[in-house]
């Protein structure tokens, strides 16, 4: 392998990074180089982004990774190899992307330098913290997506909150300091009950782990503790409540969702666009990263619950979006509705759900973004949100009316574009749950799949509504007019046409042809959900327990005949042990007794 | 040229056309911007000649069940069952493409004329009207030759897309606005039902491909080879119904419809009388095999046409606006198709949807020409005796209301005649009499309107000096759709039949031979309309009398006796203003429905800010009272404070360490 393909993902994470400290140190940089710089890094993420993903397809194609992820970059960071007997601690610098996290690196890296584009005429003061800040969060972001140990998963996920912090505290709205203090502690609060979560996992893959007790974060390994039967139900059930406490106030979940709303009023146009598009899917991507695979029995479990909150969350978040007077806070809600459906497949357990869950994560993130995009672009000429305020604007400002009712359409799943096809893979995944149609039986079933159908129409109605106070009726605004101050005309700018077009022509493309982009999903979402079926098979069937285990497993499992016996294997394209045969043992077990078996 | 080819293209050019207009005409087209969408609409309409020319030759070995053509996969519903995009050329497709492009075609050409001023200059957002209408034309073709019922879902959709735009093209209207927003959300309620129906199609049989659902509805079987319970299809059917329901305007999700009028009236004639509102009537023939195993489903559907159909018409007695009363009208007549489908008569249905596309497009782009010679007024009561200004518009008006009417020979009386007399033949035959006191209504209300507005003394609104005929743009369409509403019906009877009606005619002719295969299955089972098809002249004897009647009475009423209306509207007075105020549903709704959700929403705001942001301040407020008690030894300054601290931690971690030792 070429020496790109194997740096490829630490070239993605730090030379945006890299950006950011070159604009903390040339301190002379005024506003337009700055904003020069920050696009031109960032657009070349882009392109490494893209590059990333056609070696990706290509190390695929050839298959020439052994593990289930490619162009994996690993190091030894903290602890090591050199295992002395003790409890040495291994963390890794560790990458790697699959089909799961390779779109949403690309999603990150598309909808960054739009959100940097878009910042030119908002920003106008700070220039050089601004850029640095946005280049850092970048980084992080994609560090999220990349990493392939949990510290190291954890430490970028956690990195992400402090540039966006400064972003809404110091460029925010009125209420800045409350909404950024908000949104820290709040997230904060819940991952650190999210890293005890880290540490005990850790730790248990010390005592069951074959490589000599150590005190590894590989997610390689990690995932094998459940199917090896390490992790008793209770176990599992408090770790997964340590995960979901961080995942569900990111995602947000309903009822932790209010922290929202304020943060994404208060935040600058970009940081909301940033928020809503990536920051959010950190935690359904925790959650299809790390709860899923690693605690499948706690995700059956749970999965009624949290179906249940998904489905309180699409309704809540709907009407309460549809009271709303400004239109920022509209959309906000509105992501709490959508992210109730981006949960309630994931937790269908079915390749229909999953699928469409994961497409959401990337069809929320476009259509979102620009609304919100759209709205920072009002609010820029005429300082209001208030759709008491503004009313008529189409024919004010035509092009923008035109991008405005096609992210709306996107919003409330118009087929053709790509809300829909997301939106109704989610309904339909919860809808055959519990039938045997195309995957094994999941969790949930019609009775979630039918209030949530709902969201189809009620998310019309806030839409709607909201596009005929702002687009519709006579011309209305504030008494102070149009503000072109900024280098602003009245209707959209080029600039700003060039920043939306892109994200529009991705809507529709999504929309008519998404079979590349789910092409590249299903094997690794197959295998996540492969992980999490074992487990329901076992239940359901309890079939004749397997013999000659391993003695230590024996001892650490508190069930070990369910635990360990194998549920045929799901209809791949890609087996998921490469012998075809399943492995009985987690790979790290396997290594240990002699390689691959 | 090959099927897949002409299906692929009769779709895709009025998109084309639609896109280029979008993109290129405010700058370039400006007042040429139709010439892209009329092209493309035109080729489009040649091919689907074409596809029909192929259809028909291929009659004879056409295979039904494997109808679909694949175009490409579009959505996997998980571990490789794809839903495609695949299109699906029968007969009825051929028939629906037809209707719908040959309309589509004329309002085109209409519009031309009507979307300018008296000088020629065209009015603002020109090229908006022809892009959007190019787009409902693709949206249009899309739904009908779907051949799964994703596709179906996605044409639905996007005519109502359209639908949205164009009611909304005068969006500066705040009339209009709403009328918009509200024709997306009563149809969006009637899609949800209609998506949960198309997921419990999923679930019950694996596919939504029409031809495997349909066989395995016909072989009484769900995927997995049960014996399919009839509930579960009556759910089905009636779920399906509920979408029909919405976007065809029946009770009691017809509210939109009324409001659409809003909307420009080329509009009004294409997509809210001829083609779009008429999609319900489409989807549940193409379902008709769902439909017809459901002997429940089908009863209420054909209750809910016949309801509408009479409710509708006694609303249309009482308005006076033209656009109104025919939307009204149209309501009416398209309950006439869904009772026509409940009693099993789905090629009669199929036939009246067609000939009613002609004439009430006929009667439409007719209003609007009346509305562009008024200035924009269309209440009859400010204008009468349009006759001598506006000989084309009156003739064509005319011939148009005599077919809605129901008059001898015209289009809609060899159609209508066939689904009342189905009804009165079936176990439903209440709802035939329903039909024929409709069919009284229908010719009083539309001769009321042609003789209040067309005929006696010329009387104009203000600021109108003289009735004038409208451009060619505009009488050309009208006379064409004028010589459709009376030859449309003409090819499903069958001529020259010696013991026919007037010794010339019988039901039953060329159409619905050629429509026999896709309703084989479905119509064999239920009802055999067709045993009793002859010897009932006596039926088109009274039909023919009762529009006779009906335009007689309006003649009577209100040329020879213009008090009577008055008198009676006084003595009836409730009545007369429940019809008046269309049974006051819209207030119904805004109280059941709109306040109570949007006092929900209110509350769930509340929750937000007091009731959970309440619990956050309550817990993050522990910490703050321990510390804020703490604080008064913890951080005194004093020395002795911080050792004693330091003392204890200390002890905790030695007692720790030893006991875990």
């Amino acid at each position: 392998m070429s020496w790109l393909s194997d740096h490829i993902l630490s070239l993605v994470i730090f030379l945006p990074v890299v950006g950011a400290a070159i604009l903390f140190v040339f301190a002379s940089w005024d506003a337009v180089l700055v904003r020069r710089w920050a696009l031109g890094v960032s657009l070349l993420t882009l392109l490494l982004a893209v590059m990333a993903s056609v070696l990706f397809v290509q190390e695929r194609a050839q298959n020439t990774s052994k593990s289930d992820y490619c162009l994996v970059e690993k190091m030894n960071w903290v602890g090591g190899d050199d295992d002395t007997g003790a409890r040495a601690v291994k963390v890794q610098y560790k990458l790697g992307v699959d089909g799961i996290s390779l779109p949403l690196v690309v999603l990150t890296a598309f909808l960054t330098p739009l959100a940097i584009w878009g910042s030119f005429t908002g920003i106008q003061t700070r220039h050089r913290e601004y850029y640095a800040l946005m280049l850092l969060l970048l980084g992080a972001m994609l560090g999220v997506f990349c990493a392939r140990d949990l510290l190291l998963f954890y430490i970028f996920f956690e990195f992400t909150l402090i540039p966006l912090y400064f972003l809404i505290g110091i460029w925010g709205g009125s209420q800045r300091q409350k909404a950024a203090n908000m949104f820290f502690i709040y997230t904060l609060t819940g991952s650190l009950l999210t890293f005890a979560g880290v540490i005990y996992l850790g730790w248990k893959a010390s005592i069951c782990g074959a490589t000599g007790h150590v005190f590894t974060f590989d997610l390689d390994e990690l995932y094998g503790l459940a199917s090896a039967g390490a992790l008793s139900s209770t176990e599992q059930w408090w770790l997964f409540v340590a995960f979901f406490a961080g995942f569900a106030i990111k995602v947000p979940l309903f009822p932790f969702h209010t922290w929202l709303p304020l943060a994404h009023v208060e935040a600058p146009t970009a940081g909301s666009v940033i928020l809503a598009a990536i920051l959010l899917k950190l935690g359904t991507y925790g959650f299809l990263r790390l709860s899923l695979p690693m605690l499948p029995g706690a995700t059956i479990e749970l999965a009624p619950a949290i179906g249940m909150l998904a489905v309180i969350g699409i309704i809540y978040g709907a009407v309460a979006a549809w009271v709303q007077s400004d239109v920022k806070k509209l959309v906000a809600y509105s992501s709490v509705s959508h992210l109730g459906f981006c949960l309630l497949g994931m937790f269908c357990l079915k390749m229909a759900g999953l699928t469409g869950s994961l497409l959401y994560m990337i069809n929320h993130g476009l259509s979102t973004g620009a609304l919100f995009l759209i709205v920072g672009m009002i609010y820029e000429r005429y300082h209001t949100r208030e759709m008491s305020e503004i009313g008529g604007l189409a024919r004010k400002m035509p092009i923008m009316a035109f991008f405005l009712i096609v992210f709306t359409m996107s919003s409330i799943g118009l087929p053709g574009l790509n809300g829909f096809v997301s939106e109704f893979l989610v309904l339909l995944g919860t809808f055959i749950s519990a039938t045997e149609i195309n995957s094994k039986p999941g969790p949930l079933g019609i009775w979630y799949a039918v209030p949530a159908a709902s969201g189809i129409l009620l998310g019309a109605i806030y839409m709607l509504h909201m596009v005929r106070r702002v687009l519709f009726g006579p011309v209305k605004e504030p008494a102070h007019g149009f503000d072109g101050s900024a280098g602003l005309t009245q209707d959209l700018t080029k600039r700003e046409i060039g920043i939306l077009a892109p994200i529009a022509l991705c809507c529709l493309f999504l929309g008519v042809y998404p079979k590349p982009v789910m092409q590249v999903m299903e094997p690794d979402l197959a295998r996540g959900l492969n992980h999490v079926v074992w487990e329901t098979v076992a239940e359901a069937d309890d079939p004749e327990t397997t013999g000659g285990l391993d003695s230590r497993r024996a001892a650490i499992t508190d069930r070990p005949g369910e635990r360990l016996s194998r549920p045929p294997v799901y209809d791949l394209k890609e087996p998921i042990r490469p012998t075809g045969q399943p492995s009985r043992l987690p790979s790290h077990l396997a290594s240990a007794n002699g390689g691959d078996e | 040229m090959e099927l897949k080819t002409l299906a692929i293209w009769i779709p895709l050019l009025p998109l084309i056309g639609a896109a280029l207009v979008g993109l290129i005409g405010l700058r370039w087209l400006k007042d040429r911007s139709h010439w892209l969408v009329l092209i493309g609409v035109g080729l489009s309409l040649v091919f689907a000649l074409l596809l029909f020319q192929q259809v028909r030759q291929d009659a004879a070995d056409v295979d039904l069940s494997a109808a679909s053509i694949v175009l490409y996969e579009w959505i996997d519903a998980g571990e490789g069952s794809w839903l495609n995009v695949s299109v699906r050329t029968d007969p009825l497709t051929c028939v629906m493409l037809f209707t719908v492009l040959s309309v589509s075609l004329m309002v085109v050409v209409y519009s031309v004329g009507y979307m300018r001023d008296h000088h020629g200059h065209a009015e603002r957002g020109y090229e908006r009207f022809f892009a959007f209408l190019g787009l409902f034309v693709f949206s249009m073709c899309m739904l009908v030759l779907a051949g799964n019922f994703l596709l179906l879902y996605l044409g639905w959709e996007l005519v109502g897309l359209s639908s949205y735009l164009l009611i909304g093209f005068y969006y500066e209207k705040p009339s209009a606005a709403a009328a918009a927003k509200k024709a997306f959300l009563v149809n969006r309620i009637g899609d949800f039902g209609f998506g949960l129906g198309i997921f419990l199609i999923y679930l019950t049989f694996g596919t939504l491909d029409y031809a495997a659902v349909f066989s395995m509805v016909e072989a009484g079987a769900d995927a997995t080879g049960e014996v399919l319970s009839t509930g579960r299809i009556t759910t089905i059917a009636l779920l399906l119904f509920c979408g029909a329901m919405g976007k065809s305007a029946q009770l009691p999700l017809h509210v939109w419809l009324p409001d659409a009028m809003e909307g420009p009236t080329p509009v009004s004639a294409l997509i809210h009388a001829a083609t779009m509102v008429t999609a319900g009537v489409y989807m549940v023939a193409r379902c008709c095999v769902i439909f017809a195993a459901s002997p429940v489903a089908m009863w209420i559907v054909g209750s809910i046409g016949a309801a509408t159909a009479l409710f509708a018409a006694t609303i249309a007695l009482t308005q006076f606006d033209m656009k109104r009363i025919l939307a009204y009208s149209t309501l009416s007549q398209l309950g006439y198709m869904f009772l026509g489908l409940g009693v099993g008569a789905f090629d009669s249905a199929i036939f009246h949807l067609y000939t009613h596309a002609f004439f009430k497009a006929c009667l439409f782009l007719g209003a609007g020409s009346v509305m562009h010679a008024m200035a924009g007024e269309i209440d009859i009561r400010r204008f009468s005796g349009l006759k001598r200004g506006m000989p084309i518009t009156y003739w064509t008006f005319l011939i148009a209301g005599l077919a809605l009417a129901g008059f001898p020979l015209l289009s809609a009386f060899w159609s209508k005649d066939e689904i009342i007399h189905a009804a009165l033949a079936g176990p439903m035959w209440w709802l035939g009499w329903i039909g024929l006191l409709t069919a009284l209504l229908t010719a009083f209300y539309t001769f009321r309107m042609i003789f209040v507005a067309f005929h006696g003394e010329e009387r104009l609104p203000k600021g109108v000096e003289h009735a004038h005929e409208s451009g060619r743009w505009m009488t050309v369409p009208l006379m064409v759709l004028a010589v459709g509403a009376v030859f449309a019906g003409y090819v499903g009877v069958t001529l020259f039949e010696t013991s026919g009606f007037l010794w010339l005619f019988e039901p039953e002719g060329a159409f619905h031979e050629f429509l026999a295969p896709v309703f084989a299955e479905a119509v064999a089972a239920p009802v055999a309309h067709e045993a009793e098809a002859h010897g009932s002249h006596w039926l088109m004897w009274l039909s023919a009398g009762l529009a006779a009647f009906g335009i007689y009475t309006a003649w009577f009423f209100y040329r020879r006796r213009p008090t009577i209306p008055m008198a009676i509207a006084l003595a009836s007075g409730s009545i007369y203003r429940l019809f008046y105020n269309k049974y006051y549903v819209d207030e119904l709704y805004e109280l059941a429905l709109v306040r109570p959700l949007r006092r929900f929403g209110d509350f769930c705001h509340g929750v937000d800010r007091f009731v959970i942001n309440g619990i956050l301040w309550i817990v993050a407020g522990v910490p703050k009272a321990i510390g804020f008690g703490l604080k008064g030894w913890q951080q005194q300054g004093a020395l002795q404070g911080y050792a004693l601290g330091m003392l204890i931690g200390l002890l905790v971690i030695v007692w720790w360490v030893l006991t875990n030792a």
